[in-house]
């Protein structure tokens, strides 16, 4: 028996180790798959090594990431780790540490705030590939119509604008955006919380989201939904889902990852060529600074890295340090890319007009907890903060009760 | 001879369930290095069933399994009556009946996931804004309950769980199957004579009469098979519902995959899936005792 183990086991190296790695990776916001793939042929042609693509909706990676893991013999080389999932798959030690790959130079390359989001106790578990965070989006021919010439500055500026946008009977809902029962709705409580001038969880890692810059956030969401200001379909549509709904200029304001700027000029599926701009998320009155704070936003940074379990990890770092290489990401500046000597290039910031904007909305960055039981502590957040939208809680209510099941979870 | 075909059964059937079985008494996750937990006894059991959760789940799952099963009998009992007729073309129309049946699960949940959008160009709402029959595009995947806001008939829609988005997702989901019941109930029709529903007619029975004093008495053995085949897929519903609504609407299903791959509870989430097994036995069970010939 333990011979045909031991044979079975030699052939399955034997298959996997001829130069083909298997990359899992999501089919959503940030890099499309025609621009991974196009990266995977580079790569192939340069090295001889064969690039097979497994592209799913985000939603279903973490527990593509999980199953494939607990195998002796993994499915993946390389997988798209996000930024939620650096504690648990540390602490399971589901995936290689990195450290031993990358040298001082691409620490200094790359801000220390996007290193510390892929970094548990004291190790690095994933390149940083996507520098994802959420941008504001307005259609400035629809603001115009409604007598307005610029993009709002606070939160209460903007509910003004939609308020009379709808009162003028240009649009029914001035607003919708990602709000279904997903990882998407804690996204964007926590930039609503930012808004506000706060985080969900405090220094000492206990959630604070009940109180204060939290619950102002939540009221805030079913404040937009009680004046008919916010779409109610939001509950139900995705990132994707908002993304069409802005270009098909049913909405006039809308939050997303950069992947949706992409969209806005095509006029194979836009109705906004040349009226939408991306902009700063605007903040509250009540913490507005024009210096000092002006914006907020939630961060989304993804990275690569490689499981335990895979048999060509050596051919797997190839690919990752090729694919988030300078060089590469200067070619793909549709996404913001990790690297600091890219973003303040000259020629970069003259080939993309918003790499500006992008720097400064990335360094308002407010980050969810990195916590090992992030999964659970997510899916709470998700059920109370829905049920608050749904009107079936008070949002006092929906994140008392959501702090009693965290502190839980967390025991 | 027989030993190969025991071994498969025993590595492919056996030695998972009594795998699992034990999780189900442990705390476990997944680590680096395998599987690893503690011996725990029943405390995952007894978690479950004070969980309001657990509860909630039970409750929705239930009421999708009724309220599907009640669509597909009516809806296929009738289809199965229309088509054991003899007319010009039935037999091209039994075939035809049997396209949705075919198409794939997840197929058939991106599909409805479009027509079902919430929009203006979900496929719904562009067809009955087109046809007048509405004025404003329906979010068909809502929270809303029917008689929502009226005293206790609102309330008990609102405490089973039977939200808009649930009622259409059954909506999507016996559109697809009740072809299989159809299918079903037509083999066990074309079992019953001509004979006795002609010596009915000579006894001056109508037709509602011989329905329900042969055709049904008749099919019964065909319907304990359909009762039992579709209560058990319906109670283990996942795909459609997680692919349109993800984790939302929270069928047994939907939480044994949470507890068991998304939190990495595995010890909880095998007994989650144990008792989804012993409830479906027991109904099993009941439908059986229920219509079994009386000697």
């Amino acid at each position: 028996m333990k011979k045909v183990m031991i044979i079975l086991a030699v052939v399955a190296l034997a298959i996997t180790a001829f130069g083909k790695i298997n990359v899992l990776y999501m089919a959503q916001a940030g890099y499309q798959p025609s621009d991974m793939e196009q990266m995977g042929a580079l790569f192939t042609e340069l090295t001889g090594i064969d690039v097979e693509f497994t592209f799913v909706k985000y939603d279903e990676m973490h527990d593509k990431i999980i199953t494939s893991s607990a195998v002796p013999f993994g499915t993946y080389d390389v997988v798209l780790l996000d930024l939620i999932w650096t504690a648990e798959l540390g602490e399971k030690q589901l995936v290689t540490p990195l450290d031993s790959y990358i040298t001082k130079q691409m620490r200094e390359d790359i801000a220390p705030a996007i290193w510390d989001a892929f970094t548990y106790k004291g190790q690095t578990w994933a390149m940083p590939f996507l520098a994802n965070f959420q941008l504001f989006f307005y259609n400035k021919a629809i603001l115009k119509e409604a007598g307005y010439n610029h993009a709002p500055k606070t939160l209460e500026e903007m509910v003004e604008m939609m308020k009379a946008i709808k009162a003028k009977g240009i649009l029914k809902y001035p607003w919708s955006d990602s709000w279904n029962q997903k990882e998407g709705l804690v996204c964007e409580y926590v930039w609503l919380t930012g808004a506000f001038g706060g985080d969900l969880f405090n220094e000492n890692g206990e959630p604070v989201f009940n109180q204060g810059a939290g619950l102002k956030a939540l009221e805030f969401m079913v404040m937009l939904l009680d004046e008919g200001l916010a779409n109610p379909n939001s509950l139900n549509m995705d990132e994707p889902m908002a993304k069409d709904d802005f270009i098909a200029r049913n909405v006039a304001f809308n939050t997303n990852w950069t992947f949706q700027y992409g969209f806005l000029n095509d006029p194979s599926v836009s109705n906004v060529v040349g009226e939408a701009e991306m902009g700063l998320i605007p903040v509250s009155e009540s913490v507005y600074d024009p210096e000092k704070y002006y914006t907020a936003t939630v961060s989304g940074f993804q990275g690569l890295a490689i499981p335990r379990n895979s048999g060509n990890k050596n051919e797997a770092w190839k690919f990752i340090r090729f694919v988030t290489s300078p060089i590469v990401q200067q070619a793909y500046l549709k996404e913001m890319p990790v690297w600091k000597s890219v973003q303040d290039n000259p020629w970069v910031r003259t080939v993309d007009p918003v790499m500006d904007i992008k720097a400064q909305e990335i360094a308002a960055s407010h980050h969810r907890p990195k916590v090992a039981q992030y999964q659970e502590v997510s899916s709470i957040l998700q059920r109370y903060i829905h049920l608050a939208l749904e009107g079936k809680m008070s949002p006092k209510e929906a994140l008392d009760e959501a702090v009693v099941r965290i502190d839980k979870v967390m025991k | 001879m027989l030993l190969p075909a025991l071994a498969i059964v025993f590595l492919v059937i056996v030695f998972p369930i009594c795998m699992a079985f034990y999780l189900s008494f442990t705390e476990s996750t997944v680590t680096g290095t395998g599987i690893k937990g503690d011996f725990i006894g029943l405390k995952n059991y007894i978690e479950l069933l004070k969980d309001d959760l657990f509860w909630e789940s039970l409750r929705i799952t239930l009421y999708f399994t009724v309220v599907s099963l009640l669509v597909e009998m009516v809806m296929g009992t009738l289809m199965a009556l229309v088509l054991n007729k003899q007319f010009w073309g039935v037999k091209m129309l039994r075939s035809l009946v049997l396209l949705p049946w075919a198409v794939p699960t997840v197929v058939n949940a991106r599909m409805w996931q479009w027509i079902f959008i919430g929009s203006d160009y979900g496929a719904f709402n562009k067809l009955f804004v087109k046809m007048g029959l509405i004025q404003n595009p329906i979010v068909w995947l809502s929270d809303k309950v029917p008689f929502e806001g009226i005293p206790i008939i609102g309330s008990f829609f609102e405490w089973i769980g039977a939200t808009r988005a649930l009622n259409m997702i059954i909506l999507g989901d016996t559109w697809k199957t009740v072809p299989l019941v159809t299918l079903l109930l037509l083999a066990g029709l074309q079992t019953v004579p001509d004979s006795y529903y002609e010596a009915a007619a000579i006894d001056g029975a109508g037709k509602w009469k011989s329905f329900w004093s042969i055709t049904v008495p008749m099919l019964k053995p065909v319907i304990v098979v359909v009762l039992v085949l579709r209560t058990m897929e319906l109670f283990r519903v996942f795909d459609i519902i997680y692919i349109i609504m993800g984790y939302k609407i929270n069928v047994l299903s939907i939480l044994t995959f949470q507890e068991g791959l998304v939190y990495t509870h595995l010890g909880k989430g095998s007994a989650l899936s144990f008792m989804i097994g012993l409830i479906i036995l027991l109904i099993s069970m009941f439908y059986i005792n229920a219509l079994k010939e009386k000697t």
